[in-house]
C-alpha cells in the first residue's frame, strides 16, 4: 500500500512527521515512531530488507555518535533520557527517509511534484535531464579520473587535501556540464518544449484510496507515539 | 520568476546539481563514519561543500533565484539517486539555499565578489545550522558546543562554499565554457 | 522528374541578406547570406568548421536569435512568413531537429517517454499520445525499443530515436545537424538508407549539415556551399620505418572477460591502428596498455601514452606550458615549436581549438616521457581540413620515431596512415596485418564491422538490427 502511494502525498506526509518529532525530547515518542515505521514497512510495504539493514547500517552509527556527544556535551538539563531519546530521532528520522525512498519510484516523484505540487515544468523535466545524465556523468568521472592518474595526479590521504584535489576533476566535469546543458535545452525547446504549465499528461500521476489510509496510518503512528511520550 | 530564465540555464543549474550530487554523495559516508566516531559535529567543517553550487550557479547566471533553485535541485537529485537521508534533504536544501539567496538580495544582486560569495556561504550555513538545530536536537546540548559547531560551520560555508566557489567559478570561466552567460557580458565586473 | 516537380513549389524557407552576430563579438558569425528552399527539396549545407553552419541552422528552427540574444539582419522568411511572427514553440511542430550528439538531445529516460514527451509539448490529448507512439515506432521500426532506457542504446540507435521524435511531431521540414559524426561508417551508412525510406513515406523537405557528402550517397538534390571549403595542407610524407627497435612489447595482455590474452610488438615509429565493433574491447584493451586497468600478461615499456577522445580529460593546469612541464620532464619548448603550439603557450588549454588540445596531449605525453601514444577514436566530429591537420600530426610524430596505437572506426584514415592493422572481435585480437591485405579481405572486413577505404567495395550486411 504504501508504494502505491501518491509520492507527493507521501512526501509531505513524511515531512509533517518529522517536523512535528523535532518537538520531543523523550526517549519514547521517537522510539515508538522509529518501531512503528519498521512495522509499517513490515506490514504494508514491499522493501528488500537486506538492503535496508545495509543502508541503515551508518545511521545506527551516527546515533551511537549522537548518544555520547550529548551524555558528555549536554547542557545542565540533559538526562540519559535526552540522550537516547536524541539517537533514537535519528532512527526514526532514517527509517522514516528510507521507507519513502524504498516505495518511490524517481521519475514518479518528479512528475507527481509537478502533477499535485504544482512545480514548473521548466524545472522539473530539468531535474529529469539532469537524472537521465546520471550514468553519462559518472563514466565521464571515472574517465577523467583515471587520464589523470595517467598524468600522475594521485588522491591525497588527507580528507582537506582530496576537497582542494577535486577542483582536478571538477573543472573538465563542469565544462562539459555547460555545453550538455546547452545541448539539451536546445533540443528540448526544438520538439516545442516552451515550459507551459497547462500540459495534458500522457503519465497521470493520481491520488486514491491508497493515499488516504496511509496518510492515516501514518498520523496514528503520530498521534500514539506523542501519546506514548506523555504517558511513559 | 521563472519567466526571465532561458531553457539552457535551468538544465544548467540541474547538471551542476548531479555533479555536485555525486560529490555530496561521496562525502556523505565520509561523513558518516566519522559522525559515529565523534558525533555530529564530524560534518561541521565539510557544510560548505553542500553549498557550493548556489554560489556557482549565482555568480554564472545572476538572477535572482540562482542560489536557491539549483540548492534545492541538487537536494532532489540526491533523493532521486536513492540517498537514504531521504526527502528532509529537499528541506534542507530549500533552507540552506534562501541562505545563500539572502546575501545576493541584500546587494540587490548587483555585486559579485569574494566578499559576496563569503557572505552567501555564511548565510547558508546559518540558515542550515537554525534548521539542524531544530531537527537535531542541539537544544539538549551545551552552549559552548553548540556554539562550536555553529562557528565551524559558517567558517566552513565562508571558506570551503564562498573562497572554493570563487575559485572553481574563475577557474570554469578561464576555460571559456561560460560563454552567453551574465558572467561574460561586458558590463559583468562593474 | 523529381526535381522539375520541386520547380513549381514554393519556398518554404527564403533567406535574403541575412547577417548574425553575437552580442559580445565584432566580428559577425556570417554576413550577408541568400539562400532558399523549395518545398520538398533535400539539401546539404556544407563549408568548413566554424563557418556559422549550425548558426544559420539554429536561426530555421528559432533556437537563436533569442537563446543567444543575438543580432540578425536581413529577412529570414519560414513558409512565407517573417520568423519573428512565430511564437516560442508554434514552428517546431513544422520544422523538427536532430542534433549531432547523440547522448544530449534527450530529456526522459526511456524512448517511450521521450515521444510522449514531445506530443505533451504540442498538446496532444493524453489520449490519443498511445496510438501516435505506436504509429510512429511502427513507421520508424523501433517497435522493439519501445520500453528501452535511451542512455543504454548506442550511437545509432539514439540517433533514430531522435529521428523518430522529430518524425512524431509530423513535420514539414526536417532539419540535421551532423547526425552521422558520432557514428562509426557502417552505422552511418545504415542510418542513411534508413532516413531515405522514411523520406519516401511523405514529401518532406530535408536540409542537412554535414561535411561528408559522400556518406550521403545520392540522398541530397543539392549541396549548397556556405562558405567554400579551407585549402587542405599538403599530406606529409611517411617516411620508411628505419630501425627494427621494438618500442612495445605486450605478452599475455588480457582483462577478463572482456579481452582474451593477447600478444603484440610494435617497432619503433610505427603507426598501427586498432579496429574493431563498439563493444569489442579497443578503449579497455588501451587502458589495459597504460596500467589503467588490472591486467594478466606484461608491457614493456611501463609508460604509455594515451590521449582520449576528450583530450581535456588530461588536463590538469592553467596554461598549455604548464601542462606540458606538468610531469617534470625537459625540452618543453622544443615540443612547443615542434607541434605548433608556440603561440598559445600561455592560453588556458581549455581554451583552446580542438586541434590545439589534442597538440598538446601529445605534447605532454612526450614531455612526460612516453614516447607510445595511444589514442581512442581521434577522428570522429572531424572535418577535412582537422583531418588532414590530425594525419600529418600523427606522420610527423612517427617520422621523428614515436609509435602510435590508434583505436578507429575510420577506415580511409587508417588506409591513409597506418603501417599494419590490429583487429578485435569480441575481445580477441589477431593481427598485425598489412592493411592491403585486410581492404581484400571480405571475411575479415565483416567479422569486424568494418567498410573498407572509400573506393573499395563494401559489405552489405547492416550490422546492427532494429527489430
Amino acid at each position: 500500500m504504501i508504494n502505491r502511494m501518491n509520492p507527493s502525498v507521501k512526501f509531505v506526509m513524511i515531512t509533517v512527521s518529522m517536523i512535528a518529532m523535532a518537538f520531543f525530547f523523550n526517549p519514547w515518542t521517537p522510539l515508538v515512531f522509529f518501531m512503528g515505521v519498521v512495522l509499517i514497512q513490515l506490514l504494508f510495504a514491499t522493501v528488500s530488507w537486506k538492503t535496508w539493514s545495509l543502508m541503515m547500517l551508518p545511521f545506527l552509527l551516527g546515533a551511537v555518535g549522537y548518544f555520547w556527544t550529548t551524555l558528555v556535551f549536554g547542557n545542565e538539563d540533559s538526562t540519559l533520557g535526552t540522550a537516547l531519546s536524541l539517537s533514537f530521532r535519528v532512527l526514526a528520522f532514517s527509517s522514516l527517509s528510507l521507507l519513502f525512498v524504498f516505495t518511490t519510484k524517481p521519475v514518479e516523484f518528479i512528475l507527481s511534484l509537478m502533477q499535485q505540487l504544482k512545480l514548473s515544468p521548466k524545472i522539473a523535466y530539468s531535474i529529469l535531464v539532469g537524472y537521465q545524465f546520471l550514468p553519462v556523468l559518472k563514466d565521464e568521472f571515472f574517465q577523467i579520473r583515471q587520464a589523470q592518474q595517467l598524468r600522475g595526479v594521485e588522491v591525497p590521504k588527507s580528507p582537506v587535501k582530496r576537497v582542494t584535489a577535486m577542483r582536478h576533476l571538477l573543472i573538465p566535469m563542469l565544462a562539459g556540464a555547460v555545453r550538455k546543458a546547452e545541448r539539451t535545452a536546445f533540443a528540448m525547446e526544438a520538439r516545442g518544449f516552451t515550459g507551459e504549465g497547462d500540459r495534458d499528461f500522457y503519465r497521470k500521476i493520481t491520488i486514491g484510496r491508497a493515499d488516504a489510509a496511509g496518510s492515516l496510518l501514518i498520523l496514528v503512528l503520530l498521534c500514539g507515539s506523542m501519546a506514548a511520550g506523555w504517558l511513559l | 520568476m521563472l519567466k526571465s530564465w532561458k531553457l539552457k540555464e535551468i538544465v544548467l543549474m540541474s547538471l551542476f546539481a548531479v555533479v555536485f550530487g555525486i560529490i555530496y554523495l561521496l562525502f556523505l559516508h565520509v561523513g558518516n563514519i566519522w559522525a559515529s566516531l565523534i558525533g555530529p559535529i564530524a560534518y561541521e567543517w565539510l557544510f560548505g561543500i553542500w553549498f557550493i553550487v548556489s554560489i556557482i550557479v549565482m555568480s554564472i547566471i545572476r538572477k535572482p533565484g540562482a542560489a536557491v533553485i539549483p540548492e534545492t535541485m541538487a537536494a532532489a537529485i540526491e533523493v532521486m539517486l536513492g540517498n537514504a537521508v531521504g526527502p528532509r534533504l529537499i528541506l534542507a536544501g530549500v533552507i540552506q539555499g534562501l541562505g545563500a539567496e539572502a546575501a545576493f538580495a541584500a546587494t540587490r544582486y548587483r555585486h559579485f565578489n569574494l566578499g559576496v560569495y563569503m557572505m552567501a556561504g555564511a548565510g547558508a550555513a546559518v540558515f542550515s545550522f537554525v534548521y539542524g538545530y531544530l531537527l537535531g536536537g542541539f537544544a539538549a546540548l551545551s552552549t559552548e558546543y553548540v556554539l562550536l559547531m555553529f562557528v565551524i560551520r559558517v567558517m566552513s560555508g565562508a571558506v570551503i562554499a564562498g573562497i572554493g566557489g570563487k575559485y572553481l567559478v574563475d577557474a570554469l570561466l578561464a576555460t571559456g565554457s561560460l560563454r552567453g552567460y551574465a558572467i561574460t557580458k561586458r558590463d559583468a565586473h562593474a | 522528374m523529381r526535381l522539375q516537380s520541386v520547380m513549381h513549389m514554393r519556398n518554404v524557407i527564403s533567406l535574403q541578406d541575412v547577417s548574425f552576430r553575437f552580442p559580445d563579438d565584432e566580428m559577425p558569425v556570417f554576413e550577408h547570406v541568400n539562400f532558399d528552399v523549395r518545398a520538398g527539396e533535400r539539401v546539404v549545407i556544407t563549408g568548413p568548421s566554424g563557418c556559422g553552419k549550425s548558426s544559420l541552422l539554429y536561426l530555421l528552427n528559432r533556437l537563436y536569435p533569442e537563446n543567444c540574444d543575438g543580432i540578425v539582419s536581413g529577412t529570414v522568411e519560414l513558409f512565407e512568413q517573417p520568423a519573428s511572427m512565430y511564437v516560442p514553440g508554434e514552428i517546431n511542430r513544422r520544422i523538427a531537429t536532430v542534433f549531432q550528439d547523440p547522448d544530449s538531445q534527450f530529456c526522459m529516460q526511456t524512448v517511450e517517454e521521450e515521444l510522449a514527451f514531445t506530443l505533451e509539448n504540442m498538446k496532444v490529448p493524453a489520449a490519443e499520445i498511445n496510438a501516435r507512439i505506436q504509429k510512429v515506432l511502427k513507421e520508424t521500426g523501433l517497435e522493439s525499443f519501445r520500453e528501452s532506457v535511451i542512455q543504454t542504446l548506442s550511437g545509432g540507435q539514439k540517433q533514430r530515436v531522435a529521428t523518430a521524435c522529430a518524425w512524431v511531431l509530423e513535420p514539414e521540414i526536417l532539419l540535421l545537424d551532423e547526425p552521422l559524426t558520432h557514428l562509426d561508417p557502417v552505422t552511418a551508412q545504415d542510418f542513411v538508407k534508413w532516413l531515405k525510406h522514411l523520406h519516401e513515406k511523405g514529401n518532406l523537405t530535408v536540409i542537412a549539415i554535414d561535411h561528408q557528402v559522400d556518406m550521403w550517397g545520392d540522398f541530397f538534390d543539392r549541396e549548397w556551399q556556405m562558405v567554400s571549403g579551407k585549402h587542405l595542407e599538403p599530406a606529409l610524407i611517411r617516411e620508411p620505418l628505419r630501425s627494427g627497435e621494438v618500442a612495445i612489447d605486450a605478452k599475455e595482455l588480457a582483462v577478463e572477460p572482456i579481452v582474451s590474452p593477447a600478444a603484440f610488438t610494435l617497432k619503433k615509429g610505427e603507426i598501427a591502428v586498432l579496429a574493431g565493433p563498439n563493444g569489442s574491447g579497443k578503449s579497455t584493451l588501451i587502458k589495459a596498455l597504460c596500467g589503467l586497468k588490472s591486467t594478466g600478461g606484461s608491457v614493456s615499456p611501463e609508460r604509455i601514452g594515451y590521449v582520449p577522445q576528450s583530450p581535456e580529460f588530461l588536463f590538469i593546469t592553467k596554461s598549455v606550458r604548464e601542462e606540458l612541464s606538468f610531469g617534470g620532464g625537459s625540452g618543453i619548448d622544443e615540443v612547443l615549436k615542434r607541434l605548433y603550439l608556440d603561440e598559445v603557450s600561455e592560453s588556458n588549454p581549455f581554451a583552446v581549438s580542438h586541434g590545439q588540445k589534442r597538440r598538446t596531449a601529445i605534447g605532454a605525453m612526450l614531455c612526460d616521457g612516453r614516447p607510445v601514444i595511444t589514442m581512442d577514436e581521434p577522428t570522429a566530429g572531424q572535418d577535412a581540413a582537422a583531418l588532414r591537420e590530425l594525419e600529418n600530426l600523427i606522420i610527423a610524430r612517427a617520422n621523428e620515431g614515436v609509435t602510435f596505437l590508434i583505436a578507429t572506426h575510420d577506415m580511409t584514415f587508417a588506409d591513409r596512415i597506418a603501417d599494419s592493422l590490429l583487429l578485435l572481435c569480441a575481445g580477441e585480437l589477431s593481427g598485425p596485418y598489412l592493411p592491403q591485405t585486410v581492404w581484400k579481405n571480405h571475411e575479415l572486413l565483416e567479422r569486424h564491422h568494418l567498410l573498407a577505404p572509400s573506393g573499395g567495395e563494401s559489405c552489405d550486411q547492416p550490422h546492427e538490427s532494429f527489430g
